[in-house]
C-alpha cells in the first residue's frame, strides 16, 4: 500500500486534467493530487488499542473563468467523475462575480531543489509496523514505571508519507514526496475528583530526529505530576512566563493577525500597519519555507509559488504580511508562497531565540506566573483580545512555588509584543509554528 | 444538473458494489479471528458559497467517496480505508484490518447480510438542497448579506457562508446487519464587522440543520440571520471590559447549552468511562450535581443538526437519558464500549467521515426545563454576571473547563445593565453542577450551526438549556 514509487502516473493524470479543462472552456485551471500513506497505532496501558493502516488519494481543482471563480475537491478519482467537476466548476464560475484579484500566479523566475529541503526520510517509509507498535508501547511502559501516574491517556506513533503533485495551465507542473513521524504520550495523575492531565511529544520528518521513548514518557511524566495539589491565587497582575509551546500558541494567533488575508478584510489590528514599530527590539519573527527537514518546509506553494525566507518582524518592525496569489494582489504586494488553497498558511513561522536560559527567565522574576497550558477559545484577531483558560506554576522569588489552577489570563496580543522583556534560548522547531520562552512583563491572572 | 440522475440510481451505484461483495469483505477481515467486523461506505456531495466584498466570490463542490473496513479483537481495533474501490484495494484493506486479530488461520464464518430499514425518518425536507439551483442559493446568500451590511451606519464588513452536503450512508457488519441512509444538511451563516472610533467588533449568526431549503424561507430567513449578526457586532461597540473575579452567574437559555456539551456530556462519552479517565466512571447512579438537573441527548429531534436515524456503526438511536435529579443515569455508547461494559446500545457511535472509525459521540445535548420564569432568576440576583452569547469551550476528562463569553450584561439589582464583551469562564464540572440554583421553564437550543471536535473527528451536533443560575463562578477578564 505505497505511494506509487513511481509518480509519472500522479503527473500526467494532473496533466491530462489541465488540458482537458482547457478544452472545456476554463481561462486558467490548476489541478492538484495527493497520494498518501497512513499509519497509525495508539497503545493503552500495554495493549494495542487501535491500529490504522491506509493508502488514500485525493484530487483539488481550480478554475477561473472571465475571472471568476470556482473550485473542487473529490476521493472518487474515476476519470469521468473527475471530468464531471471539471466541467461542473467552469459551468458555476459563471455564477460568480467577476473579480479582477482572481487567478493563477504568474510563472515564478526560480525554482527551489526539492533535494535541499530534506523532506522525505527513506527510513520512515522503510520502517515496520512492529517496530512502531514498540516505539509507542515502550514509551507508555518508562512513564507508568513513576507511581504518581494513575492512568494514561495512551501512547501513540505515527507516520505519514505524501507525494503532492501540482499542475497549472500557465506552464507549472512540480511534485514533491515528504515524509512524518512522531510520537506522542497522555498522562493522568492524582486521585479522587483531584485529577490533572498533561501530554508530550516529538513530531519529525526523519526518524533519526524523533526524541526516543525515554525523553518523551520523562517529559509527560513531569508535565502532569507538575500540576498536582494546584491552589488558587486571587486576581492580580504580574509577569507571565510563557513555556515554548505557549510561545507557540501565542505565535499561531499572531501568524492569524499578520495573514494577508485577514489583511485585506481588516479583520486583524494589524492592518494598515507595515512599518510601524508594533514590538520592543526583542521582537523578530520570520517565516522560512527552505530550512532543511523542518516540518513548514516544502518547495512550493499550493499554487506552485516558491517557498522562500519573509521576516515578519525585525526588531519590533512589522516587515511584511505573508500572503498568498490573491491576498497578495489585493494589497498590492507579491505572494510569499505562503498559499494552501483559498487560505494562507505557514511555513516554519518562528520567534527568533534569544539568550537567556530558561532557568534564568524564571529566576529573574520575583512573583509571577509559568504559564504551561491554556484551554478553551478567546482570541479575537480583530482586537487582539486574549482572554483563556490557564494552567501554569506560581513563581515565588525565582523558584516555582506551586500549581495554580481555575485561571485565565487575559491581555492583547498588541500589548505583549510591547511587554515581551526576555526571549529564551530554547527554540525547538516541533511544529510550524514554534517560539522559544518568553517573559511578558506584566498581563492580568484572574483567579478569585 | 448531473446530480439528479445520481439521486435516482439505486444505492449501489454510488459504490458500484454489489452485497455479495461485502459479504466476502467482512470473511475476509475475520479471517484472523476477529470477533466482529464492520464496513463502512460513504458517498457525500457538498457544495458552499462564499460571499465577501459585495461579490459572490466562490462556489466549491466537493465529493467524499470511500470505505472503512474495521476488525475489533477483544478490546483492540483495526481499522483500513481506502478511496479507491476496486475489488483489490477493497481486499487489501479487509486484510490489514484483519491483522490486529493474529490467529494464523481462523475458520471463514458464514455471514448472511440482512437489509434492516432506518426508524422514522428526522430529516425536515421539501426541497433537497442538493438538487437545487445553485442560483436560488446564491440569492439567499446575497439576502443575508445585504441585509447585515444595511443594518446601521457602523457595519462596515460581512462575510456570509453557505454550505450543503447530502451524506450516502452504507454499513454492513459481520453480524448480517446491512443499514441505508441518506443524511440531507445545511448551513447560512453571516459574520458582520461594525466599526466606530477606531473600534472594531464582530458579530456572528445563523442557522439551518437537517433540513431543505424552505426552512430559509420559512423558519429562520435570511434576512434575519443577517440581521441577527450585524446587531451582534453593533452592541459589542457599545461593551465593557469584563470584570474579573467571583460571581453569581445567569446563563441565557439556548446558546448556554454549549456548557451542557462540554462540561457533562463529554465526559459521559463510554470510552472515557470504561478507561476511567472521566471525574464520572466511578459516579453511575451516584448524585454529583443539584437536584434540578436533568440532562438528556436526543439523536431523533427532527431537522436538528445533531439529529440522525441510523449512527455511523447502524444502530438505530434513542433519547438518552444521562442525569436525572442530579443523578448520573446513563453513558452514550458506541458499540465497542457497550460491549465492554455490557450496556445496551444507545446509538452514539459516530464518525466524520470513512477515514475515520466510530466513537461515543453527542448528538443533541440538554438540560431539561426547570420551573422558574426567567425574569424571576434574574430579579435574584442583586450583582453578578448575565451570560448572553457563550461562543465555545473545552473541557478536560478531569472536569476542568473553560468558556469563551462573547457577549455578556453586568446584573445590577436584579436587571441586565451594561453590556460586557469577551470574557471568559472557568471551573470544574462537578463544582459548577452542584452551584446550579435555578433553572427557567424556557428550554431553547442553540444556533444550529455547531461542529464538535473529538480525537480529531467533526461531527454536526447542537445543544440547548433553560435560563441557568449559578451561585458563584470564575470570571476571567481584563482586570
Amino acid at each position: 500500500m505505497n505511494p506509487d514509487k513511481n509518480s509519472n502516473n500522479l503527473r500526467q493524470l494532473a496533466e491530462r486534467l489541465v488540458q482537458y479543462g482547457k478544452k472545456q472552456g476554463a481561462d486558467e485551471i490548476e489541478v492538484t493530487l495527493y497520494d498518501g500513506l497512513e499509519f497509525n497505532v495508539d497503545v493503552r496501558l500495554g495493549k494495542i488499542e487501535n491500529l490504522v493502516e491506509a493508502g488514500s488519494k485525493f484530487f483539488a481543482i481550480r478554475v477561473f473563468k472571465d475571472k471568476r471563480a470556482a473550485s473542487a475537491s473529490s476521493s472518487d478519482l474515476s476519470i469521468s467523475t473527475l471530468q464531471l467537476l471539471i466541467r461542473n466548476a467552469i459551468k458555476r464560475a459563471l455564477l460568480t462575480h467577476s473579480d479582477e484579484y482572481a487567478g493563477l500566479p504568474v510563472p515564478a523566475l526560480f525554482k527551489v531543489d526539492e533535494a535541499s529541503l530534506k523532506l522525505y526520510d527513506p527510513a520512515v517509509s522503510r520502517m515496520k509496523p512492529q517496530e512502531k507498535i514498540k516505539l509507542a508501547l515502550t514509551t507508555e511502559k518508562i512513564s507508568l514505571q513513576d507511581k504518581r501516574i494513575n492512568n494514561s491517556f495512551g501512547a501513540s506513533f505515527i507516520s505519514h508519507e505524501l507525494r503532492t503533485v501540482l499542475s497549472n495551465s500557465n506552464g507549472f507542473t512540480g511534485e514533491y514526496l515528504q515524509t512524518y513521524c512522531s510520537l506522542h504520550l497522555g498522562l493522568q495523575a492524582g486521585q479522587d475528583d483531584n485529577l490533572v492531565e498533561d501530554y508530550w511529544f516529538s513530531s519529525k520528518r526523519y526518524l533519526k530526529d524523533l526524541a526516543p521513548p525515554e525523553e518523551v514518557a520523562r517529559k509527560a511524566v513531569e508535565r502532569t505530576v507538575r500540576q498536582l495539589n494546584p491552589r488558587k491565587i486571587k486576581t492580580q497582575n504580574v509577569p507571565v512566563i510563557f513555556e515554548p509551546t505557549m510561545t507557540s500558541w501565542l505565535l499561531t494567533f499572531l501568524f492569524s493577525c499578520v495573514s494577508g488575508m485577514a489583511v485585506y478584510q481588516k479583520t486583524t489590528f494589524l492592518a494598515d500597519r507595515l512599518g510601524e514599530k508594533i514590538g520592543n527590539d526583542l521582537i523578530s519573527v520570520i517565516n522560512d519555507g527552505l530550512l532543511p527537514a523542518k516540518p513548514g518546509s516544502r518547495p512550493f506553494d499550493s499554487e506552485g509559488v516558491p517557498s522562500q525566507r519573509t521576516v515578519v518582524i525585525e526588531k519590533g518592525v512589522l516587515k511584511n504580511y505573508l500572503c498568498n496569489t490573491y491576498a497578495a494582489r489585493k494589497l498590492n504586494l507579491v505572494s510569499t508562497g505562503n498559499g494552501d488553497g483559498n487560505a494562507v498558511i505557514p511555513n516554519n513561522f518562528y520567534l527568533e531565540a534569544g539568550t537567556a536560559t530558561p532557568e534564568e527567565i524564571i529566576k529573574s522574576t520575583r512573583k509571577g506566573l509559568l504559564l504551561t497550558r491554556t484551554i478553551g477559545h478567546g482570541l479575537n484577531p480583530v482586537t487582539g483580545d486574549i482572554s483563556r483558560g490557564a494552567f501554569g506554576l506560581w513563581i515565588e522569588d525565582g523558584e516555582i512555588a506551586y500549581p495554580v489552577c481555575e485561571i485565565t489570563i487575559a491581555g492583547n496580543l498588541g500589548e505583549i509584543l510591547k511587554k515581551v522583556e526576555m526571549v529564551g534560548n530554547d527554540l525547538e522547531f516541533e511544529s510550524s509554528i514554534c517560539g522559544p520562552t518568553i517573559k511578558v512583563a506584566e498581563m492580568t491572572v484572574a483567579g478569585i | 444538473m448531473e446530480e439528479k440522475t445520481r439521486m435516482v440510481l439505486p444505492y449501489e451505484d454510488h459504490f458500484h458494489l454489489k452485497t455479495l461483495d461485502l459479504k466476502k469483505v467482512l470473511t475476509l477481515a475475520l479471517s484472523r479471528g476477529g470477533d466482529f467486523a464492520d464496513i463502512f461506505l460513504e458517498y457525500r456531495i457538498s457544495r458552499s458559497i462564499l460571499m465577501e466584498e459585495d461579490i459572490i466570490k466562490e462556489t466549491e463542490e466537493s465529493i467524499t467517496l470511500g470505505l472503512g473496513v474495521r476488525v475489533i479483537k477483544k478490546d483492540r481495533t483495526g481499522y483500513a480505508y481506502t478511496n479507491d474501490l476496486s475489488e483489490e484495494k477493497i481486499r487489501i484493506a479487509a486484510l490489514t484490518a484483519a491483522a490486529i486479530a493474529s490467529l494464523p488461520g481462523a475458520s471463514p464464518q458464514q455471514i448472511h447480510l440482512k437489509q434492516i430499514k432506518p426508524g422514522k425518518e428526522i430529516a425536515v425536507v421539501r426541497s433537497l438542497a442538493t438538487t437545487s439551483p445553485l442560483q436560488k442559493k446564491i440569492d439567499l446568500v446575497q439576502k443575508a448579506y445585504h441585509s447585515a451590511l444595511n443594518f446601521n451606519q457602523t457595519i462596515k464588513k460581512v462575510q456570509v457562508a453557505y454550505g450543503e452536503s447530502t451524506q450516502y450512508v452504507w454499513i454492513v457488519n459481520s453480524q448480517g446487519l446491512s443499514i441505508k441512509d441518506t443524511r440531507p444538511m445545511v448551513k447560512l451563516v453571516a459574520q458582520a464587522i461594525a466599526e466606530k472610533n477606531g473600534r472594531r467588533e464582530s458579530g456572528f449568526y445563523g442557522g439551518g440543520g437537517r433540513v431543505g431549503l424552505e426552512f430559509f424561507f420559512r423558519k429562520l430567513t435570511a434576512e434575519e440571520i443577517g440581521r441577527e449578526a450585524a446587531k451582534e457586532a453593533s452592541l459589542l461597540l457599545e461593551a465593557a471590559e469584563p470584570p474579573a473575579g467571583e460571581y453569581p452567574v445567569i446563563l441565557a437559555p439556548g446558546h448556554s447549552g454549549v456548557l451542557v456539551h462540554e462540561a457533562v456530556g463529554h465526559l459521559l462519552e463510554a470510552d472515557f468511562i470504561r478507561k476511567k479517565t472521566s471525574i464520572f466512571w466511578n459516579k453511575l447512579g451516584k448524585k454529583i450535581g443539584s437536584e434540578q438537573i436533568t440532562i438528556y441527548d436526543d439523536p431523533t429531534i427532527p431537522g436538528f443538526r445533531g439529529s440522525y436515524r441510523v449512527d455511523d456503526e447502524g444502530t438505530q438511536p434513542t433519547r438518552t437519558l444521562l442525569i436525572e435529579k442530579g443523578r448520573v443515569k446513563g453513558f452514550l455508547q458506541d458499540r465497542l464500549s457497550a460491549r465492554l461494559m455490557k450496556k445496551s446500545l444507545n446509538g452514539h457511535g459516530r464518525r466524520q467521515d470513512f477515514t475515520n472509525w466510530p466513537v461515543p459521540r453527542m448528538s443533541n445535548t440538554y438540560i431539561d426545563r426547570g420551573e422558574y420564569s426567567p425574569e424571576e432568576i434574574i430579579r435574584s440576583v442583586s450583582q453578578g454576571f448575565y451570560v448572553s452569547r457563550l461562543s465555545g469551550g473545552q473541557v478536560e476528562d478531569s472536569g476542568k473547563f473553560t468558556f469563551s463569553v462573547t457577549l455578556g450584561f453586568m446584573i445590577e439589582d436584579g436587571q441586565l445593565t451594561r453590556p460586557v464583551k469577551q470574557a471568559t469562564l472557568i471551573g470544574t464540572n462537578l463544582d459548577i453542577l452542584q452551584k446550579v440554583e435555578m433553572l427557567g421553564s424556557d428550554l431553547e437550543f442553540g444556533l444550529q450551526t455547531g461542529t464538535c471536535s473529538k480525537e480529531g473527528q467533526d461531527v454536526p451536533v447542537s445543544d440547548g438549556c433553560p435560563t441557568m443560575k449559578i451561585s458563584r463562578m470564575t470570571i476571567g477578564g481584563l482586570r
